[in-house]
């Protein structure tokens, strides 16, 4: 149960980082902040600008 | 004691091992279960994993968990963030994943299923792993910085130069055969059309409800989108089963490739929170499940094989793409083995999240090795299928016949028994008019995913299972197509500002459509010849993708090379340059036959020569005298890009040549740009 526990909360921890969810979370924690829509639009342009700097893989 | 039993644990999982091979190797040409290629696999990479990679580890790179990263270093909240190790692995297994290792084992599958397989067991673990996990290293022991950046810094301007080019140039020539792919897939499939263009108002809708309702909640946002998915799905049998709708999505392949081209155009120009972003969300999250949906699939259904080890196709004359077995099973399995474009992954985002040093063995090594676990579940989907049934679908209408009972015929006469009736029933299970000349492997993997996965849920839902899967792959392909014109655009947009500085601006409109156009026609072009061309255009595309991406894995492994030489491994060199040999030896192989073969089918100016000739001949009809000349160019296009990736390819071995004979003889001074040590205050448990 543990196990299966560990994994469901590693599996949930992976979707949060890859939907960048806790990106801005440590966003907001680095620049001590708090949660706005103004706030997650200026994090979220800053974000996609680096990210999409790199193509996606075959 | 502990190491006793570990040592007795490995043991018998290498016996496994040769028990699955000996399996597979006794099979006399008869049909074999994919649990033994399964079973051996798994083996095989845990063997590489636990001693190949972790000598490297060990021996070459020195790894340090007393090092502190750059992610410790530089920790700014943004790009460097110390990561958890499991969740770095999904993370970096997510952005290497892409079509290659679904589509490249199912092509190359034309040989039989051994060739490919032997490949991806071996070359993963001996070559496109150790290049992964090299240039992650190399990476974070320097800032994170790029392939291009250290082959400039490592080697010489030239190479960084060189590097960049080519990346350029593989764009190209990449986001070409992956849009051929989704063509080849969605042509006169009203069903497939539908549901992929209701990916567009989807994460339209996904990018205003994020940007303006529900801010920051990207995962309940996906999981709406993957309810809106599921639906155009169903939508997309009604739009199929309906005369009026069913005629407005029913498209021929030059439609297609045109609304591809403009979409592109649109993805690369709009902003990207808009479309690009949504689009990524939701195809990581549908690409990851599918994954692990195949693999519980193949687990559970432990499907037979039904191709046979080796064909006759090993001559060189395979319908599917021209090439004997050496080189092209290798350079057509592409990513599956060896990817250079995981280097600029490896060289990215990744290195600047690693928490610890010792992180980057399953992060670099495991990642490539599940990717290679991806390719053996493609190439079982597909040599599950009936071998007569593999070659229908994926032989083009100019080798096999246009008709169906000639094509049926031709394939029957290979030794592949098919029949027009059994092709026409499985078309209407599948929920599509016809499934011959379906080429570019999408279809015959869609179709082995969906019988693989009707095991599970009753064989009534073919239809269904074939059209998620074409929804899956083409749904992550338009995403490697937004993403790569928009960074094709930068690159472009970043070289003429050089010329004049106004230009470079990435946010001055004028500059972002003329580049956007520029990209988009670049690929566009190269997709529309592949689209005309009579043997189906992935005979001559997805070889050039293979050797280009195989060449920037060369230059993957000769930075790699350079910087264990500057770090006093002379006597491990040989971890990288056996690989690097193999590459060259592939790729350049390749690259010659693809130019100056006489064979018409495999050498580009054979086949321009050939077509000269009958044009010259008066053999070819005056309606089709201007469709030949244009593919006549084409040829000769192909061939001089061939021979450009060659070149540049050749300059930097050259140039890493020149710079290891230095760093070997002592004329060169060992001059490396690694970062100095500093010591780690780091509490990864709290991560």
């Amino acid at each position: 149960m543990t196990v299966l526990r560990k994994l469901f909360r590693l599996a949930a921890a992976l979707a949060r980082e890859l939907a960048d969810e806790s990106a801005y979370r440590r966003h907001l924690a680095h620049c001590s902040r708090t949660h706005s829509a103004a706030e997650w639009r200026r994090f979220m342009d800053a974000k996609l600008k680096s990210k999409y700097q790199q193509g996606k893989c075959c | 004691m502990k190491k006793r039993i570990f040592n007795v644990l490995w043991a018998a999982i290498a016996c496994f091992a040769a028990v699955c091979l000996g399996f597979i190797a006794r099979s006399n040409g008869e049909p074999v279960n994919s649990f033994w290629i399964v079973a051996a696999a798994i083996c095989i990479f845990l063997i590489g994993f636990r001693f190949y990679a972790k000598f490297i580890a060990t021996k070459v790179m020195l790894l340090d968990n007393r090092r502190a990263t750059p992610a410790e270093r530089l920790r700014d909240g943004h790009d460097f963030e110390p990561t958890n190790k499991w969740i770095l692995f999904g993370h970096h297994f997510a952005a290497i994943a892409g079509p290659g290792p679904l589509v490249g084992p199912t092509l190359a599958a034309q040989f039989g299923y051994l060739p490919g397989l032997l490949w991806i067991l071996f070359g993963a673990v001996l070559g496109g792993a150790v290049q992964d996990f090299t240039n992650l290293f190399c990476s974070m022991r320097r800032d994170g910085k790029s392939l291009g950046k250290m082959a400039r810094d490592e080697i010489s301007k030239t190479g960084g130069m060189v590097a960049l080019v080519t990346v350029l140039l593989i764009m190209v020539i990449l986001l070409a055969v992956v849009a051929l792919v989704v063509v080849n897939a969605l042509k006169g499939s009203p069903w497939g059309t539908f549901t992929i263009a209701a990916t567009i108002p989807i994460a339209i809708f996904m990018g205003l409800y994020l940007r303006y309702a529900r801010p920051g909640k990207v995962l309940e946002c996906s999981a709406i989108g993957v309810v809106l998915l599921l639906l155009a799905l169903f939508g997309g049998q009604w739009v199929a089963n309906s005369p009026l709708w069913s005629s407005w999505f029913t498209l021929g392949g030059i439609a297609l490739a045109f609304c591809i081209i403009i979409y592109g155009f649109f993805a690369s120009a709009l902003p990207v929170w808009l479309l690009l972003a949504p689009r990524d969300y939701l195809s990581t999250f549908v690409k990851l499940g599918v994954i692990m949906m195949l693999a519980l699939g193949i687990l559970i259904a432990r499907p037979q094989l039904d191709l046979p080890p080796l064909t006759q196709f090993t001559n060189g004359l395979g319908p599917i793409f021209a090439g004997k077995i050496f080189p092209f099973c290798f350079i057509t399995i592409a990513c599956g083995a060896i990817s250079g474009f995981h280097a600029l992954i490896s060289s990215g985002t990744t290195p600047k999240m690693i928490a610890r040093e010792w992180h980057a063995w399953p992060i670099g090594y495991g990642s490539m090795l599940l990717e290679g676990f991806v390719g053996i579940m493609a190439l079982v989907a597909a040599a599950a299928l009936a071998p007569g049934v593999y070659f229908a679908v994926n032989s083009p209408a100019g080798i096999v016949g246009a008709t169906p009972a000639a094509a049926a015929a031709t394939i029957t006469s290979w030794g592949f028994p098919v029949t027009a009736a059994q092709m026409s029933d499985l078309a209407r299970q599948a929920g599509e008019a016809t499934l011959f000349g379906r080429t570019g492997g999408a279809p015959s993997l869609a179709l082995g995913m969906a019988h693989i996965f009707s095991r599970l849920g009753g064989g009534a839902v073919i239809s269904f299972w074939y059209h998620f899967a074409i929804m899956f792959e083409a749904l992550f392909i338009l995403t490697i197509i937004d993403a790569g014109t928009r960074v094709g655009r930068f690159m472009l947009q970043d070289l003429a500002g050089h010329i004049r500085p106004g230009w470079g601006r990435t946010g001055w409109m004028p500059g972002v459509i003329g580049a956007s156009i520029i990209i988009v026609a670049a690929w566009g072009y190269f997709l529309y010849q592949g689209v005309i061309d009579p043997l189906g255009g992935i005979n001559s595309l997805w070889p050039l993708f293979g050797i280009a991406n195989q060449l920037l894995g060369a230059i993957a492994l000769c930075v790699a090379t350079t910087i264990f030489l500057k770090m006093h491994r002379a006597r491990y060199m040989w971890i990288t340059v056996a690989p690097l040999v193999w590459l060259i030896a592939t790729t350049f192989t390749a690259g010659w036959q693809k130019i100056f073969s006489p064979e018409p089918r495999l050498g580009f100016l054979a086949q321009a020569h050939a077509l000269e000739s009958s044009v010259a001949a008066g053999n070819i009809a005056a309606s089709k005298l201007s469709a030949t000349q244009t593919i006549i160019f084409n040829n000769k296009l192909d061939a001089v890009v061939c021979g450009i990736l060659m070149l540049l390819v050749t300059i930097t071995i050259i140039d890493s040549v020149r710079v290891w004979s230095g760093l070997l003889r002592g004329s060169v001074p060992a001059r490396s740009s690694e970062t100095p040590f500093v010591p780690s205050t780091l509490e990864v448990e709290s991560i």
